[in-house]
């Protein structure tokens, strides 16, 4: 069946209408029978609706859409379909992104163990700071004070003198 | 510089079959994933940058002197044959044979150690031995991570470690993993529980080739999920302390097994044991099956005229890769099946 007011496309949208006694059926379009009647909203389109499942499921990708790497040039939308960074300063440029969803994968985000042969200075000590707070913690979960202490006063000698902002 | 051809006749160290627990545990693996500032990572990487790193690597890996009588396989120029062939001797990875541009792997003479150069990562490092022995494990890879560390600047940020391709290997960029052989726990079904038990500390169960390869032949590896927030030795640990009950697990279901089915347990064993050596025609997966019979049957100490080490290099040497290397050209699946038929009752002969 044609649509009654264009007479071209398929009549999708069956309206009865009455006006006292009386009984009418009309057959649109989906686009003419919006302009008919205000009861029939338009359906959202696929679009809309990725969107909003995008939206609902990550909402940091429409944050983090419109953010591209300067270095290797890879766009954030290309590492949630691919997977793969395309360089180390993706970890610095993605990070809002991605710090969420490192957290989900190994329920952390901040690296504990090795550290390169040649790393400066500062990332030992940074690093061996983050090592003696983990400690601390499990020593204080342990109820073991007299070694929490000892992990305390290494903290406290360690962190004197540099800068430990993250 | 060694020939493929030279290893086709032997197996790496690994399988020799020795080690603690080398009944069940038939060998224990560690890689570490890294990467060079200064460079994108593969997939972004183009033609020049690609050798480039290739370049700077191989001559790092070569100067370092790290493993003994040390190989270089140009990747690019290998033929399908002999990446098939690596691949099944587990010095590279599907990944690694499939992939393209500038790549290749070094490994030392006892195959102990391997050295995979863009791979997904810039560099994979892999020292696998035989048995359970992830610890002396960890000691090798460690030292050769610290040598080339000190002459390379790897890609590392104190907030998520060693910066990797995928960020499923950020931070320690380690996966430590163990292959066992659990017939019986496959036979009995239990092996749903270990799985289960298995995931809830944080480790994931693999096929033989690792990720999204099938189980066979009643081989699982046990490897690590996560890289990050744990140290190297803590990640490690937990897998070391999980090992044993597996395989005490196993040798339990054996026990089990003999208990309450040892006539249709015996049959089995000698039938594949038998199979194996009157068979005219064997496939890839069959052979898998029969030599998992067969090693569980001279654990049990049924079967006492086969060593292990034979039944291991038989597990390698019928592989597809290694079958074509042996007969010198490329075969379709029958003529395989034929050879490989007729290789298993050479070596068995005799016996």
């Amino acid at each position: 069946m044609k649509c009654e007011s264009c007479g071209q496309k398929l009549a999708t949208v069956h309206l009865t209408e009455i006006i006292g006694d009386e009984q009418k059926e009309k057959h649109y379009c989906e686009d003419c029978a919006q302009n008919v009647t205000s009861h029939f909203p338009k359906a959202p389109s696929p679009s809309d609706i990725l969107t909003s499942i995008i939206n609902q499921v990550s909402p940091e990708i429409r944050e983090m859409s419109k953010t591209t790497c300067p270095v290797c040039g890879l766009s954030y939308l290309e590492f949630r379909s691919q997977g793969r960074l395309g360089c180390p300063m993706d970890y610095n440029v993605f990070k809002k992104g991605l710090l969420p969803l490192i957290e989900k994968m190994h329920g952390s985000s901040q690296h504990v163990g090795k550290i390169p042969a040649n790393a400066g200075v500062e990332i030992v000590k940074k690093n061996e700071l983050i090592q003696l707070r983990k400690e601390l913690n499990e020593a204080v979960g342990k109820e073991d004070y007299e070694r929490a202490a000892q992990i305390r006063d290494k903290i406290y000698e360690l962190s004197g003198n540099i800068d430990d902002g993250d | 510089m060694m020939e493929i051809k030279d290893l086709s006749e032997n197996t790496g160290e690994w399988l020799r079959g020795s080690g603690k627990e080398s009944d069940i545990v038939i060998s224990s693996r560690i890689r570490l994933a890294r990467n060079i500032t200064g460079f994108p990572f593969i997939s972004r990487a183009n033609l020049k940058q690609k050798g480039d790193i290739e370049s700077l690597l191989r001559e790092t890996v070569i100067k370092s002197n790290i493993a003994k009588d040390l190989s270089y396989v140009n990747l690019n120029k290998a033929n399908a044959v002999d990446k098939l062939f690596l691949v099944e001797r587990h010095l590279i990875s599907k990944e690694h044979a499939e992939g393209e541009g500038e790549r290749g792997v070094a490994f030392g003479k006892s195959e102990t150690i391997s050295l995979m150069i863009n791979e997904e990562d810039h560099l994979r490092i892999q020292v696998i031995r035989s048995g359970f022995e992830l610890k002396n494990t960890w000691t090798t890879i460690d030292e050769i991570d610290n040598c080339l560390g000190g002459k390379l600047n790897f890609a590392f940020s104190s907030r998520f470690g060693y910066l990797t391709a995928c960020p499923t290997n950020i931070g320690t960029g380690m996966r430590g993993s163990v292959m066992l052989h659990l017939p019986a726990l496959g036979m009995t079904k239990h092996i749903e529980k270990v799985f289960n038990a298995v995931g809830k500390l944080g480790l994931v169960v693999r096929g033989l080739y690792g990720e999204g390869t099938k189980v066979s032949g009643d081989l699982y590896q046990i490897s690590n999920q996560f890289t990050l927030g744990k140290s190297e030795t803590e990640i490690l640990a937990v897998i070391e302390s999980v090992i044993p009950r597996i395989t005490s697990y196993e040798r339990m279901a054996r026990k089990a097994l003999i208990l309450e089915s040892k006539d249709l347990l015996e049959d089995r064993i000698w039938r594949s044991y038998g199979m194996l050596k009157a068979a005219r025609m064997i496939t890839s997966d069959e052979i898998l099956q029969l030599l998992s019979q067969v090693r569980m049957g001279v654990n049990l100490g049924l079967i006492n005229d086969i060593e292990m080490r034979t039944l291991n290099e038989l597990f390698i040497l019928t592989l597809p890769g290694h079958l074509q290397k042996l007969q010198g050209c490329e075969l379709d699946s029958t003529q395989r099946n034929i050879i490989r038929a007729s290789y298993i009752r050479k070596r068995l002969e005799g016996i």
